[in-house]
């Protein structure tokens, strides 16, 4: 059996030891006094808090029962029932995620956010930062009127203002620029076109945080187009990654994660899987995943590929190009791709121009275009040409820029050079920032005309060719803001202010004039283009009701013509073996992506997959790395003489690669998100395009600590064997294998108690640990849809973290370069629960289906289910987390409390709390069948970690519905239960990681 | 005769068509015509009045009428309706005290005969009553409210004080035995009311609040024999079976402008309500703990359980009332015995089934299907 372990701390010293050093509830539950022993109760105070107590008592049972107002609607909508839910198809996009969505909304609020399944692009997946995006609409830090140089101000005065400049500028012939993120929106687009119209010397320039310069400029050369292909990772036998992150957050990760995982489904009638090689610095989530990984340092990307190059080009029979030989033994890599060709996809994260030609090149030459790489269905969701904006800069800082609208971005913060941007921004005439927050580049505009958040607008969006979705307000604005498009088509429309001021009245009693727009665009451009709708009203309301709309458009040519690879090659900048710098690579995490949605306490809670901090980021550095420079865990740093950074040493980082998270380090987000972390942008280099790595650093110890929330090490296991794993090949010959020891457990099964009957349903959920990525996408739907508390980076120190379900990381073997395995981890809903027989009050009791019940009513908060827990999935509410304003996040509110699930207690002050099995759903489903008179189908049910679940690795169901999934999932023999040797009975199953590894291990 | 009345009849048909009000033209006698006007309903006449006037809602451009008749007597108030310019003109002292209070407007002359105007002051005053209706109409004849245990409790402590200082001071007693006994009555008299007072601690029982309208389900759900779900429509297939939407009373209060008790003046609420978009603030009743889940839908439309059994008598009630205590105890209990409508199709994965089938069982229980389970209401 392998090893497994949950730190490098843990790898080195005995487990025990490290318990006895770090008891999982430190000094809990005492006062200060009695933990140092100089408290002490005299009789005296006990009289008077006896007194007190029984005064108390009688002025409180003298109290009449509060009397509740309920009012109700005086007109009701036809379609609104109180009590039930309504559910909208919408679009939400922001920065890498595009997702189609369903948005639950109850008594006309939106609550949660679900993944549409009838997207073709992302086909009912979420991830993280889609299930947060719900409570960003609630943040309190949201501007809630327009803003003239940072004073509140009215949209009459903010329109007549710049439409004047705008005339002004346009009259002497000054520039106006639209800096915008990319826009996958075709109306939006229209409308930037409709606003050049009136303004003519305007240009719109697309700018993006992260990048994907590099592929969209390669693509220029080899296609003759700027543009950014649909990968096809379902279609690729062989996955080969040069540091993108694919199922995090390179592109579409959504999109991808739902392709990776089809083909990573295995079954004892299909037993075959795709296998995946990443070559990386850090430890990223699908690095994590990746049957076989080769952590190399940046420098090393570009040698690798060349000499990978190099072998195909041999085969092929084509011309090679001198590159010092690779650090990485890449011969069988070669061998197999060869082997594979037109059914392999080389795919790199790098955002130099150079290494995505060679990377296309060796694409082209295996065949994959067509393939693996569909060209005819570009993809809009980057559009930035990173030297448009560095030219942009340049001229706004000679003067030549004289209006500046920005929607959607944030260079102050996320621009490599914020300073000179800032600086050049001072010099405009007219600034116009369209955030709805006030951010660091909102701050300096002379202008902020807030936009509004997603779930209160109109939209439309085309995240790839011919895949189009539309976008709909879920909810009424909450505050004075008005859509960036209704603003310019505003600005844009003759007569300016007059025409707007009396528009607003009619808007308010008809419909917004952006929605007009989109109607006006999708029955000029779309409505021709399907034949199942003869009447545009029908066309519409079913594909707004769809939420998607797809057009089949005849597959464009696109002839290949290769670029010169000796030129690339002498570009490139391959480092001899031997020269060793100190490099650092940067990179989104899964929670903050590229920090746009920073100010959301959920993200900020939410513990990074691998490394598993949450709120900070940090420097990620090797074993080896520490150990030369006599770091540890925790050590501050001082980063570029810019900012401090602690230190933590990520198992199968790049021995001599540093690695910093975006998105941190805001200044101007709000409450939640301000000092928390470095803000990495700034160590960006811009070189052409660019560059998230490089070697331009220097580390500075400073000889302080700093203790992360870390929550790897909470809730443990006491090492055993939790993960079972084996590999293809020995699956194909043993489909037990690696999983001998539940036949063992079967065996030996023998309980005191008598055998529970399941008269009617029997609850049960499964998880494919290999289908399951560890996105996270799962723990924040759960705390959306159960009302889990956030409490703060210093309770998640002390081990007080809220989740239901968490999603356990071990490493197996070297600490170098280990094998990672993700194991969600809820409550396991046991037959045999121990949590049931300590507790004195019944709080805790078995359900004729299976669950186990907790009452939080009944709960006096011994805390004993927490300790006799095996799996410890119970969290205790330390404080009243609600209402409570040292818990300043958004349960103290009344605006974010409007995004509680109305169907779930909140719960308080001293009871332990747990994963229900989402009981609501259950019981909401049951009822929807009664009702119907009919039987409950199979899969009906889906718990709110099941419904995000972008991999589709989690099976729910009845057990003892013959046939039904989840029965198939128990009787799979790679199925296990954690700790089952312990005779819990859990209701959780496991199904065994598969890695689709050769058994020589060291080979490639 | 005949033809007279055939002509009438006409001119009655012809003013109702064209709105004509010209009769005098077409018909010579005035005495017939007269009798004829003085058919047509005083709330019909009050149309023209209530241009200015309103009965118990402020003033208008004239004063509230409510309770003019109390104020005038009757024979001025005629001569005022008929003709108050010439009133005002003949120096009558209130006629010109009014004119000076509402800013020398002149109420215009009413061609109103006298028997006219005698019934519309009738129909005036008979409204004023309706305002001060008496909301003893509200009243109802029975409570399910506990009796209170502050008499006990008062009786028992005096038991007892009077057992302790009789023992210690007075010993008007000889027996000490009685003391005890005292005291011991008086500890368990007190013992009980404070238990009952624990248990029924957070319950409201017989909570019976005023409400801002005076709405009587005697009058709604009794008298017209309006179905429950008519008005609470969620009670089919919401968790709540909610307040009817004010828009859903002006389905018949639209035509329904004049209560059995309280005239306009309760419906108007629900008009200026509508009109004005401020919702009712109803007292709400029954309520149960956030940490409880309860599902209208789940025991009215799948469970066939009537109304009544929870909520009582409704139709009897003139202000509503809580008849259960909405305790737990009272849940389980109902789930214990209660059958389930078994032969809902989704029960046909049950094991049950089987034992009906065979015959080995008539009926199943709540409780035999998992209903005294804790998540079944607790989440």
């Amino acid at each position: 059996m392998e090893k497994y372990w949950r730190s490098i701390e843990e790898f080195e010293e005995d487990s025990a030891v490290e318990k006895l050093k770090d008891p999982e509830f430190p000094t809990e539950g005492l006062s200060e006094g009695e933990i140092t022993g100089s408290g002490t109760t005299s009789r005296r105070d006990f009289l008077k808090m006896l007194g007190f107590g029984i005064g108390f008592v009688t002025f409180a049972a003298s109290c009449e029962n509060p009397i509740n107002k309920a009012i109700p609607y005086l007109i009701k909508p036809e379609t609104i029932i109180p009590g039930n839910a309504n559910y909208y198809a919408s679009t939400f996009f922001g920065g890498n995620d595009y997702c189609s969505v369903v948005v639950k909304t109850r008594e006309g609020r939106p609550i949660k956010i679900e993944g549409n399944e009838l997207s073709s692009v992302t086909a009912g997946g979420t991830n993280a930062r889609v299930q947060a995006s719900v409570l960003s609409l609630y943040d309190s830090f949201r501007i809630k009127t327009p803003l003239k140089n940072n004073q509140e101000s009215t949209w009459e005065e903010v329109d007549s203002d710049i439409v004047g400049k705008l005339d002004e500028i346009t009259k002497k012939g000054g520039k106006i620029v639209i800096l915008s993120s990319s826009v996958i929106s075709p109306s939006t687009q229209n409308i930037f076109a409709d606003f050049n119209k009136k303004y003519p010397t305007t240009e719109v320039i697309f700018y993006d945080s992260v990048s994907a310069s590099g592929i969209i400029e390669a693509n220029n050369i080899n296609f003759g187009q700027p543009f950014l292909p649909s990968y096809k990772f379902d279609q690729a036998r062989l996955i080969v990654s040069f540091g993108a992150d694919f199922l995090g957050n390179w592109l579409s990760p959504i999109e991808y994660t739902k392709q990776y995982s089809k083909n990573r489904k295995v079954s004892k009638e299909n037993p075959e899987m795709s296998r995946h090689i990443q070559f990386e610095s850090t430890l990223t989530l699908t690095g994590s995943n990746a049957d076989y990984r080769i952590p190399i340092n940046p420098s090393q990307e570009a040698g690798t590929i060349l000499n990978l190059y190099n072998r195909i080009a041999h085969k092929a029979g084509r011309a090679t190009v001198t590159v010092p030989e690779s650090t990485v033994n890449i011969d069988s890599l070669a061998d197999e791709l060869w082997a594979a060709k037109g059914q392999s996809l080389v795919v790199s994260g790098s955002n130099d121009i150079n290494i995505q030609l060679v990377v296309n090149e060796i694409n082209h030459l295996l065949d994959n275009y067509g393939k693996t790489i569909d060209m005819s269905m570009p993809a809009f969701t980057k559009q930035g040409i990173d030297s448009h904006m560095d030219y942009l800069t340049k001229q706004m800082e000679r003067g030549e820029v004289e209006a500046l609208l920005m929607y959607n971005v944030n260079p102050a913060y996320d621009y490599q050079n914020a300073e000179a941007f800032t600086n050049a921004l001072a010099k405009t005439q007219l600034s116009v920032s369209f955030s709805d927050t006030l951010n660091e580049t909102a701050k300096l505009a002379g202008y902020v005309c807030p936009d509004c958040h997603y779930l209160e607008s109109w939209n439309d969006a085309q995240p790839k060719k011919g895949a189009y979705s539309l976008t709909q307000p879920t909810i009424n604005k909450l505050f004075d803001t008005r859509q960036a498009q209704e603003s310019l088509l505003i600005w844009s429309a003759t007569g300016g202010t007059t025409e707007a001021s009396e528009n607003k009245v009619e808007n308010l009693v008809k419909e917004d004039a952006y929605y007009a727009y989109i109607k006006k665009q999708w029955r000029s451009n779309l409505f021709p283009k399907q034949l199942k709708y003869a009447v545009f009203s029908e066309f519409w309301d079913n594909t707004l009701q769809a939420g998607v709309f797809t057009v089949t458009s005849n597959p464009s040519v696109n002839v290949y013509s290769a670029a010169n690879m000796a030129d690339c090659a002498s570009k490139l900048k391959t480092p001899e073996p031997g020269e060793r710098e100190i490099e650092f690579s940067l990179y989104e995490n899964i929670g903050l992506g590229d920090g746009r949605q920073a100010n959301n306490p959920w993200l900020q809670e939410l513990p990074d997959p691998v490394s598993k901090v949450c709120w900070d980021n940090y420097l990620a550095i090797s074993k080896t790395f520490a150990d030369k420079n006599r770091l540890k865990l925790g050590d501050i740093v001082i980063v570029n003489d810019i900012f401090e950074l602690p230190v933590l040493i990520q198992a199968g980082q790049a021995e001599n690669t540093v690695s910093i998270a975006l998105g941190y380090g805001r200044s101007s987000a709000g409450k939640v998100a301000d000092g928390v972390g470095q803000n990495a942008f700034r160590l960006v280099q811009s070189k052409g395009t660019r560059l998230y790595s490089g070697n331009d650093i220097k580390l500075v110890p400073t000889g302080s600590n700093y203790i992360f929330a870390l929550t790897q090490t909470h809730h443990t296991l006491h090492g055993r064997d939790h993960v079972r794993s084996t590999g293809l090949k020995d699956y194909k010959e043993n489909p037990t294998a690696g999983n001998e020891a539940h036949l063992f457990a079967e065996k030996k099964k023998q309980s005191l108690y008598s055998e529970r009957e399941f008269k009617g349903h029997r609850w049960a959920l499964a998880i494919d640990l290999n289908l399951c990525t560890g996105c996270s996408a799962c723990v924040i739907a759960c705390q959306a849809e159960n009302n889990v508390a956030v409490i703060g980076r210093d309770e998640v120190r002390r081990k007080r973290i809220m989740h239901w379900i968490r999603i356990d990381r071990y490493y197996a073997e070297k600490a170098e370069d280990p094998d990672v395995y993700f194991q969600p981890v809820m409550c396991q809903q046991c037959d045999n629960a121990p949590c049931e027989n300590v507790c004195p009050v019944s709080a805790t009791q078995n359900s004729s289906e299976g669950l186990n019940d907790m009452i939080y009513n009944r709960c006096i908060g011994t805390r004993y289910c927490m300790n006799n827990c095996p799996y410890r999935v119970r969290r205790f509410n330390w404080f009243e987390y609600a209402n409570n304003d040292k818990f300043d996040y958004n349960m103290n509110s009344s605006l974010g409390k409007l995004v509680l699930n109305p169907d779930v207690v909140v719960r308080s002050r001293g009871v332990a709390e747990k994963c229900s099995f989402c009981v609501q759903r259950i019981q909401e489903k049951k009822l929807g069948a009664k009702l119907e008179n009919r039987e409950l189908m199979d899969g009906e049910i889906k718990p709110a970690c099941l419904q995000s679940c972008p991999a589709d690795a989690i099976v729910f169901g009845d057990r003892n519905l013959p046939g039904s999934e989840i029965s198939k999932a128990f009787a799979n023999e790679r199925n296990y239960f954690l700790l089952e040797e312990v005779n819990t009975y859990p209701s959780v199953g496991y199904l065994t990681k598969i890695r689709n590894t050769k058994s020589e291990k060291n080979k490639t | 005769m005949k033809f007279i009345i055939s002509l009438v009849a006409f001119v009655l048909f012809a003013a109702f068509v064209v709105k004509a009000q010209d009769e005098t033209v077409l018909s010579g006698d005035t005495t017939k015509q007269n009798a004829m006007l003085s058919m047509r309903s005083p709330a019909e006449l009050f149309k023209s009045c209530a241009r200015c006037h309103s009965i118990g809602r402020g003033k208008l451009i004239g004063p509230d009428l409510a309770g003019v008749t109390k104020r005038h007597s009757e024979e001025w108030l005629i001569k005022f309706i008929q003709a108050s310019d010439s009133l005002i003109a003949s120096g009558d002292t209130t006629a010109n005290r009014l004119f000076e209070e509402n800013e020398k407007l002149p109420m215009p002359r009413h061609d109103y005969s006298g028997d006219e105007a005698k019934t519309l002051i009738d129909y005036i005053s008979f409204e004023t009553r309706k305002l001060e209706a008496d909301p003893s109409f509200l009243d109802n004849d029975f409570s399910f409210a506990r009796p209170s245990n502050t008499w006990p409790f008062i009786i028992g402590v005096l038991f007892l004080l009077f057992g302790i200082i009789d023992w210690a001071f007075l010993k008007l007693i000889r027996f000490k035995v009685v003391h005890i006994i005292l005291i011991l009555a008086g500890l368990a008299v007190c013992g009980k009311a404070v238990t009952e007072e624990v248990i029924y601690m957070g319950r409201s029982q017989g909570f019976e609040p005023d409400q801002p309208i005076k709405f009587s389900h005697r009058i709604h759900a009794g008298d017209n024999e309006i179905d429950c779900n008519y008005c609470h429509t969620g009670s089919m297939d919401s968790k709540n079976s909610f307040i009817p939407p004010a828009s859903l009373c002006l389905n018949c209060h639209n035509v329904i402008r004049n209560g059995t008790n309280t005239g306009e003046i309760e419906i108007n609420k629900i008009h200026e309500a509508v009109e004005s978009g401020v919702p009712i603030e109803w007292v709400r009743v029954h309520s149960l703990p956030d940490f409880v889940f309860f599902s209208h839908a789940q025991h009215v439309n799948v469970g066939k359980i009537e109304c009544k059994e929870c909520h009582g008598e409704v139709e009897k009630m003139g202000r509503i009332q809580q008849v259960s205590d909405l305790s737990m105890g009272w849940c389980i209990d109902c789930h214990r015995t209660q059958k389930v409508q078994f032969d809902n199709e989704y029960y046909l994965s049950y094991k049950q089934q089987e034992d009906i089938l065979s015959g080995k069982i008539n009926e199943v229980t709540v409780e035999e299907i998992g209903g005294l389970n804790c998540q079944k209401c607790h989440y």
